[in-house]
Parts: C-alpha cells; structure tokens; sequence
C-alpha cells in the first residue's frame, strides 16, 4: 500500500509540475524576439547550428551595448519539426512572452501554419535556413524569409552548374518529398534555359541502399549529378555513386548540408575530387572578413556543432534582426517592426553575394548564389566563379 | 508528374544481369535477411512481433560507431561495444517489459515494442543528438568488377558476415544443447519449463541473439547508407521480408529478403525508382492474399498472431 | 421501479444507464458548466491547446471504437485524419464549396476509404491487419502527396484554405473554434456511447474478444468490422477536416506514421475499451510535450540547449505507452474508475456483490 500510494503522489506531483509553469513571464527593458526551430528533431544537426550562428550574433550584439543601450533577449523554442508545436509555440511566444517578431522556424512544411496563425495576430515573421512562397512576390503580409526557397535554389543550381561544364547532361537526384520535386522541375528548368540536357532520378525517403538508384544514374552517362537533399543521402549517394563507376562531377545543393559532411562523404567515397557544393550563405571555408568575424565569435563563445554554412546562415539573420529592430526604435510595436522589414536593405559585407532586400510586396528579394570546388588535398572549398544573382519574381 | 526516363537501350539483357547486378541484389538480400532473422527469431521463441527492430538496428549501428569513437577509430573495440550493447539491451527488453506481458493478449506485447521503439527513437536525439553519422570502416572503394564498378571491403564483410551469421545460427539450433532447448520452447513453453528448461534463459537468449542481428545489420547499412533517425525504416522493411517468407521459419526470412530485394532492385532500375519503397507491402499483399502464414510458414490459425 | 441499492441493479434498463447515481449527473453538469466557463478565465495560448485536444478527442474516439471495442489493430489512422484534410482541400479550392457541404462530405470520402480499408480485416487478423493497414497508409499518404505536388502554390508551403463561414458567422479564433469543437464533441461522445451500449457496440466487443464465437453466436462478422472501420475513419476524417480548417494549411509531411502510432498511444493510455479512455488519452497525450516543454522552463537557460534534453519529449510517448501497459495496462479510465469507487465506497474498502460493474 506504501508503495502504491508513493508511485502515486509521484504521479500527481508529475502532473502538478507540468501544469505549473502557464504563468506570465516578467518583462524587462529589452527587446523581446523569438526564436523557434527544430532542437530535438530528425533535422536538429541542421537547424542547431542555424540557431547558435543566430545566437552567436545577438550574443555579440548584446556585448557591444545592444540596440540603442537596449539589448536584445531571445525567447527559444522547440518544434521538433511538428508544425502543431511551432504554431503552440508561436502563440505562446507572442501571448505570453510579448515578443515583437518571431525568426528562425524549421522545415518548410511547419513554415505555412506558422505565417497563417501570425498573420492572424499581426506579428511578423522571418524565416531562414528554408522559405516557401508566402514571401516570394506577390508576398503575403507579416511573412518574410531569409531562407532557401526550393524552386529558386533549384534554377540557381542549374546556372551554376554550367561553370562546371557548360552545355552538358545533368541528372537531377531528389527524395520524393513535395520539396525535392519543385527544386528539381526548377533545376530542370534552367539547365534546358542554358542549352543542356535533363535527366532525373528521384527515389523514396526510406530507402536500404542507394546503390541501385546510384547504378541507374550512371548508366544515364552524365556530365554532372546534382543532389538535392539534405546530409545524410549525400553520404550514402556519393560513395555509391564512385562505387558504381561514376567518377564525373557532383554538386551538393546545400539544405542544411555542412562542409563537414562533404569532407565525410569524399573520405567515404575514396576521393574527394569532383566535388562541389551550391550554397546561398558563404561556406565556412571562404576567405571573406565577414566569414572570419563569425568564425571568431564561434570561438569566443563556443558552439555545441563545428562551424559551418549554417552558422553563417543564422549569424546573417541576426545581422538582418538587428538593423530591422534598429529602424524599429524604442519602443518597438510589432506593426512598426513589419513596416521596418518592408524597407530594409541590409549589406551583408560577403555573408552572401549581395544585401537583403525587403519590399512592400517581396519579402524575399534578390537572393545570391555561389558554387563552392572541393579540394580534396586540404580539406577546404574553394569559390569557382562569381556570385550568381536570382531575382525572386515568376515563381508564383 | 516527374518520373525518371526510361533508357530503351539500357534494358536487358546482358545490361541487367551484369556482375554489378548480382552483387548489389546479394548485399540487399544480405541486409534484409539479418533483419528479417531477428524478426523470426523473437516471433519463434515468445510469439512476439517485433516494432522496434529497425530502432534496434540503428541504436546498434550508433553504438558500434560511438565504441569505435571512443578508442580512436579502433574496429576491436567498436566490435566489443556491439556486443556487449546486444546483450545488455537484450536482456534488459526481456528481463523489464516481455516476461510480464507474458500472458496477455498479443496486441499487449506488440505495443510494448512499439513503445520501445519510439524510446530508442528518442535516445538517438538525446545521446547522439540526432546526428546522421555514417560508419566509415573499409567503405572506400577496393575490389573492381568487370563494367566499372567497385565494391568495398565492407560490401564483401557483409556477405561474409551475413552467412557466417546464418550458419552459426543453424548449427546452434541444431546441435547445441541451448539450441534444441530453443527449439523446444519455441514450440511448447508450458512443456519445455516442465522438463526442465529454463525459459527465461532461452527467451533472454533469444532477444540477445535477435539485437545481435539487427546491430549487424544496423552497421552494415551504416556502411552503405547513413544512420539517422529516418533510418529506422529500415526496420519495416526486414518485417515484410519475414512476413513474405513465413513469420517462424529461418529458411523463409532468407527467401522472403531475396524476393524483396530482388524485387525492389528491378523496380529501381527499370520501372520507376519512387516506387521502391512501397513495393515490398505490395508483394506481401500478393503473398497474404494468396498464403497468410506466408511462402515457408506452419500453417496455423492466425488467431495467434 | 424502486432502485435496491446504489450499487445494483433490477432491470436491464436499469443497467444500461450511461449516469447512473445522482453524483454523476451532478458532476456532467459541473463539468460542462465549467467548459463552457473555460474561455473566460483563460489565455489565447491555453485555448489553442484545448482546441488541439478537442480536434484529436474526436479522432481518438474514432480509433477506440475500432481498436479499443472492436479489437481490429489499425496504423492507417494518420491516413484517414489526411483524407479529411485533402478532401477539404479538394473540395474549398477547387470547388468552392462552403464549409457546411464540406465537412459532411469529408465524413462521406472518410467512410468510403474505411470500408476499402477495412476489407483486408475480413481476411486477416492481428499484426497482418495492421501490416495491410499499413500499406494502406502508404497508398493514401502517396496520393496526397502527388496531389500537393502538382496542386500546392509553392510545393513545399502546402495549401492554403481561408476560415469557415457559417451562415453569418465566421469561425475564426480561439473563442468561436471552442464552442463549436466544445459542442461536436458533445455530440459526438453522446453518439458513441450510445453506440457502444447498444446493439453494435456489443456487438463489437464480442468480436474483439473471439470473432469465432461470435460468428457463431449469429453475429455478421462483415457487417460490423466493416463498420467499424466506416466509423472510425469518418470520425478521423472529420478530426482532420476540422484541423485543416482550423490551421487553415494542410501539408502532406504532417501526417507521417508516426501521427498513426500517437493516435495508438492515446487509446493505450486512456484504457483501451472506454470511451472515457478514449478521452483522457487523447487529452492526455496531447498536452504531453506541452507539460515537460513546461518543466523544462524551470531549468537554467544553458542547460537546456546545449544538451538535446528535449529529445525526451519525443521519448515521453514512448515511456508512457511502455509504463501503462506494465503498471495500468487498463489505463487512465481505470485510474479514474478506481477514484471514482474510492469516493463512491468511503468509508468502506471493499464492495458489496456488484455483477453489473462496466
């Protein structure tokens, strides 16, 4: 009976804890953003390290006296790449913590509820790592992104590729995901554009062995393989490409792909030749000062992940939250910060090809892509050719 | 709606039946059959379907690298952390959650394992934080074919390993003192504990050599693909290759993970890769409507499923 | 007729009585006062989280019925929530119909795609049915999935549908969502219990404990499993009807067999067999990760992200499939149930003679 009765006053003690913490949280002189993303997720090796280059800069940013002597306190948390749980957080966030905007988010799929239950409230929202088009023209209020957007990646891909061999047969790879087939019929797109040829290969998201999707790409005789998906099939694809004789050109498009795993998948696949890798934000091996000032803060300050593109790609976000809050002033009001963001033009000092541009009707801009060369011999990238620049209209 | 283009020209069929073919078909069998194995292993001894042996599978391969990790890359040690893992994990599934569901309905022990799975799932994110690793040990390519392609030291250890595997597992069933022990649980545990056999050993045994399996299998596909939580797919895979062959006989989960992987191998290559996933049920739809207890199984009341 | 007892009964009538002594109908009456009650005292945040309780209560229910009375395993439930979902979508975007034409026709697609799944269950049994649901799932999920790949604005943002409209009104936040899940809720439960103490629901239970004896006993084995699988994919089917509404975006990845297995949990929890079970499951499980996102607020800062202590909350599920099915194997209705006979006993311990005990 002791027993029983212990097991259960644990129980409800259990249960009285889970329901403590609704309470309102204290507000202070600072200004309040959120910050969601996937942290305990199948994709949290991605989106971790998008965060802590998010955190990386805001931390700085605070150490140099914050925005106007305010800093700046980031409300943080986890969607576990539900988008029920992002949607819960966002209002929780908003409700409970008055945040004024909200950045970051996960995979594209959580990204649609999230921008619809904001744009309800009026808070806005920028996204990064992924962007769907609610904030390509002709964009929806409150929704913005500094992110990836499958259908642009995919042609800046296909231009891309041509400074590798221009003119020749791409073959497309994908998982049959809703995502993996817009990038691919938009890479499809603009290697046809430039005068090539298109053959694609798209297997399922659960597979055993990529060797026999491997074998049916090679036997297309390509000139280039580009891959579209995330870190772990480019481990699996590339040494099963290598495996099944095909030693020619590949490019990873980076999703959340890190320099790191590139260096994996050569040593997997014996040789890290023909290796390139398509990124919107400059990889962590670029020689630019904005790249080394990251790098530095990632050492001042430490990080859970080695440093990669993903660092990078939150560190720029975090420069875009603080001109957007900057512009803001004191006190900042949620629809002042979205009237704010409309307006930006924010320089990105070689984080990325060019600035982020913001208008009242695209609240994605022009985006800029570069692609990076492998070098097997010292284990860094090397830039091959110039940026790329996509505009974001006609893709809605 | 996309679809990859048929090359008329790359058909058959001295292009499809190339040594490239054999190989690959072999290693997919290879890999099926050690899960499908650990399936009729647990199904024959305790009568349980096992959820969680994907999550099993990945855990294994996860701690097979973090071993190997942890004393500088060495395979010795990785090995010995395997090991070491199957047995600590299989006893614990049985001695904790499946010895007390022993006289439940059935649903009751298939759930457990699917609680388990979802715990495994977790403790990939909490413990390796979810990262996609892959096991790098003789991947790289060593052996040529004719045609141009490569095989790895890896690829040739999963065969090897695959019937050693198998032929371990045999000649215990068959002459070991433990092994007919086994057998005889297997077919009638309420005899067995009265002659004397002490079925909590051979249950225990039977999820140690069941994990055993699925850490092989786990690491081979480590290997040739990547560990991460959307691995343990996997998983469903090795349970209709055991269905396909019969969900008690080892001779089936052989048969049933040929006929799945050879399938799943044509259908990649020349009808449409996407497919490739969801062919497996539809196989064992053809196979259930046709034969329930599946090509090599005892013809039985599927009640007790 | 004079009651001999609280605890006995002397008619059938008698014993079919869903509230039977007067505590319990004072305390539906307490309990709805007070939900109807519930938005004033609450926050936008809060609300949010009922109504996800709401929406999955009506799920759950569905599931319970198939699985919990009439025994039939089924995966395919993340499915049937995606037929709901896709249907709306079909019909609001392509269509144009109203909210009041839709909803209905969801439950009609979600009952023709249950009886096409549920026919395998008059084949197979056990862990074969739920592998054929399985496959199911996967067949269902790769429609949906052509669908939004050829039909979604931006393929990866899936499809956007705008808020209900009911006559003059249009259901839009937190408050209105309430009242109007607060009363399909109602309305459903009432029809499920009166189900389940039925003919069919009796019915169902036979079958769930020995479909052969059953079958003997004159009971039409097609009729109703067939039946249960109709009811339960409609109730999923408008669950996610209601959710693609309510969010007012559906995506395909949403609805993942991981979706089906929660859904599992939730009548594993509640206590397979009732449908109060099915309630509090669902209840419960839901606000799960909510609660330990709650308890992890207590902890400094740097602790919980710099180690993925969150992963847990994926884990929760899991443990608590695990710890009911070992220590409370009939669930949080069980737990209820013994309460409620603690109070109903006081000061006695143990009952007297009670053959009608459900």
């Amino acid at each position: 009976m002791k027993k029983l009765s212990l097991r259960r006053g644990a129980t409800a003690a259990a249960i009285i804890a889970c329901f403590a913490g609704f309470s309102a949280a204290q507000g202070q002189e600072t200004y309040k953003i959120g910050y969601i993303t996937d942290l305990s997720g199948p994709l949290a090796g991605s989106y971790t390290p998008t965060w802590e280059g998010f955190e990386l800069y805001i931390k700085a940013l605070n150490d140099r006296g914050g925005i106007n002597g305010k800093k700046i306190d980031v409300v943080l948390d986890d969607d576990g790449l539900k988008a029920d749980r992002a949607v819960a957080a966002a209002k929780k966030q908003t409700e409970r913590d008055q945040v004024v905007g909200i950045f970051g988010l996960s995979l594209s799929s959580t990204q649609g509820p999230v921008y619809a239950e904001m744009r309800k409230i009026g808070v806005p929202v920028v996204t990064t790592f992924s962007g769907i088009g609610d904030a390509l023209p002709p964009a929806q209020p409150f929704s913005y992104s500094t992110g990836v957007v499958f259908e642009i990646a995919g042609e800046a891909i296909g231009e891309l590729a041509q400074n590798i061999k221009k003119g020749g047969k791409v073959v497309g790879m994908t998982f049959d995901s809703v995502g993996g087939r817009a990038a691919i019929a938009h890479n499809k797109k603009a290697v046809e554009a430039s005068g090539g040829t298109w053959d694609e290969v798209i297997f399922p998201i659960a597979t055993s062995d990529f060797t026999p999707f491997a074998q049916a790409v090679a036997e297309k005789k390509p000139d280039i393989v580009v891959g579209h998906y995330g870190s772990g099939q480019n481990l699996g694809v590339i040494p099963a490409l290598r495996r099944s004789g095909y030693n020619g050109p590949y490019v990873v498009a980076s999703y959340g792909v890190t320099e790191d795993t590139v260096r994996q998948a050569a040593q997997r696949a014996g040789s890290g030749d023909n290796i390139y890798y398509v990124t919107r934000y400059s990889s962590a091996f670029d020689k630019n000062p904005s790249v080394a000032e990251v790098a530095d803060a990632q050492k001042k300050y430490g990080t859970s992940k080695p440093f990669s593109s993903m660092h990078v790609t939150g560190w720029a976000l975090g420069k875009f939250a603080e001109a957007a809050l900057k512009g803001c002033g004191w006190p900042c009001t949620r629809e002042k910060l979205d009237m704010m963001i409309q307006t930006l033009k924010v320089d990105m000092a070689g984080l990325t090809g060019g600035p982020i541009e913001m208008s009242a009707t695209d609240h994605y801009g022009p985006s800029y892509w570069r692609l990076y060369a492998w070098d097997a011999k010292d284990n860094t990238m090397e830039p091959k050719g110039a940026w790329v620049k996509k505009s974001s209209q006609g893709f809605k | 709606m996309v679809r990859a283009e048929a090359d008329p020209s790359a058909c058959f069929p001295e292009r499809t039946v190339s040594v490239e073919f054999i190989a690959t078909v072999v290693i997919l069998t290879c890999t099926y059959a050690l899960l499908a194995a650990g399936i009729v292993i647990l199904y024959k001894a305790g009568r349980v379907v096992n959820f969680a042996h994907g999550e099993i599978a990945i855990v294994g391969g996860y701690v097979f690298y973090s071993s190997g990790l942890m004393f500088g890359g060495s395979p010795w040690f990785a090995i010995l952390g395997a090991i070491v893992f199957s047995i600590v994990m299989g006893a614990f599934i049985y001695a904790t959650m499946m010895r007390r569901v022993v006289g439940e309905p059935f649903y009751v022990a298939i759930l457990i394992t699917v609680g388990i799975a979802i715990v495994l799932k977790s403790a990939i994110i909490v413990i390796w934080h979810a990262e996609q690793v892959t096991i790098d040990i003789g991947v790289a390519p060593a052996v040529r074919l004719a045609g141009g392609a490569t095989l790895s030291y890896m690829d040739l250890a999963s065969i090897v390993l695959t019937v050693a595997f198998f032929v371990a597992l045999y000649l215990f069933l068959t002459f070991t003192r433990l092994g007919v022990q086994f057998r005889g649980t297997a077919e009638n545990p309420l005899l067995a504990s009265q002659r004397g056999v002490n079925v909590n050993l051979v249950l225990s045994l039977a999820w140690i050599i069941a994990v055993l399996a699925a850490t092989l299998s786990g690491v081979l596909y480590g290997g040739r693909a990547f560990l991460g939580t959307a691995s343990v797919s996997i998983g469903l895979a090795g349970l209709t290759a055991a269905l396909v062959g019969g969900l008690d006989s080892l001779r089936g989960a052989v048969v049933g993970a040929f006929i799945v992987a050879l399938a799943q191998y044509l259908t990649v290559r020349l009808i449409d890769p996407v497919l490739s996933e969801a062919l497996p049920f539809l196989i064992l739809l053809v196979v259930m409507s046709i034969r329930p207890w599946g090509l090599f199984g005892t013809v039985e009341e599927l009640d007790r499923v | 007729m004079a009651r001999a007892g609280t605890n006995l009964r002397t008619s059938y009538l008698e014993s079919n009585e869903v509230l039977r002594r007067p505590y319990q109908k004072l305390m539906v009456a307490i309990i709805l006062a007070a939900a109807i009650g519930l938005p004033t005292s609450s926050s936008d945040y809060f609300l949010h989280l009922v109504n996800l309780c709401l929406l999955a209560c009506v799920g759950a229910l569905g599931l319970m019925i198939l699985t919990g009375f009439c025994g039939q395993i089924s995966l395919g439930h993340a499915a049937f929530l995606a037929i709901g979902a896709f249907t709306t979508v079909i019909l609001t975007v392509h269509l144009k119909m109203p909210f009041i034409v839709v909803v209905p026709a969801a439950a009609v697609s979600g009952a023709i795609v249950g009886f096409i799944v549920g026919l395998p269950s008059l084949r197979f049994r056990g862990v074969y049915l739920a592998i054929s649901t399985l496959a199911m799932h996967y067949a269902i999920i790769f429609l949906c999935t052509s669908y939004q790949a050829k039909f979604g604005t931006s393929a990866s943002a899936g499809i956007t549908i705008s808020d209900p409209i009911i006559g003059p009104f249009r259901l839009r936040g937190e408050y209105a969502w309430y009242y109007f899940l607060l009363a399909l809720l109602t309305l459903v439960t009432t029809g499920c219990v009166n189900l389940v103490r039925t003919r069919p629901g009796r019915a169902w239970m036979a079958i769930r404990d020995r479909d052969i004896a059953a079958e003997a006993l004159g009971i039409n084995l097609t009729r109703y499993k067939l039946s249960a699988f109709m009811l339960s994919a409609t109730l999923a089917s408008v669950s996610g009807s209601l959710a693609a509404y309510y969010s007012n975006v559906v995506t395909v990845e949403g609805y993942t067999l991981d979706l089906a297995v929660i859904y599992v949990a939730m009548i594993i929890v509640g206590g397979m067999g009732s449908i109060l079970g099915g309630l509090l499951g669902a209840i419960f499980i839901t606000l799960l990760p909510y609660g330990i996102d709650n308890v992890f607020e207590f902890l400094p800062r740097a602790w919980r992200f710099g180690s993925t202590v969150f992963g847990v909350q994926v884990g929760a599920v899991g443990v608590c499939i695990i710890l009911f099915l070992l220590l409370e194997p009939k669930g949080l209705a069980e737990v209820w149930r013994r309460t409620e006979t603690y109070f109903d006993r006081w000061p006695f311990r143990y009952r007297p003679l009670d053959t009608t005990r459900r």
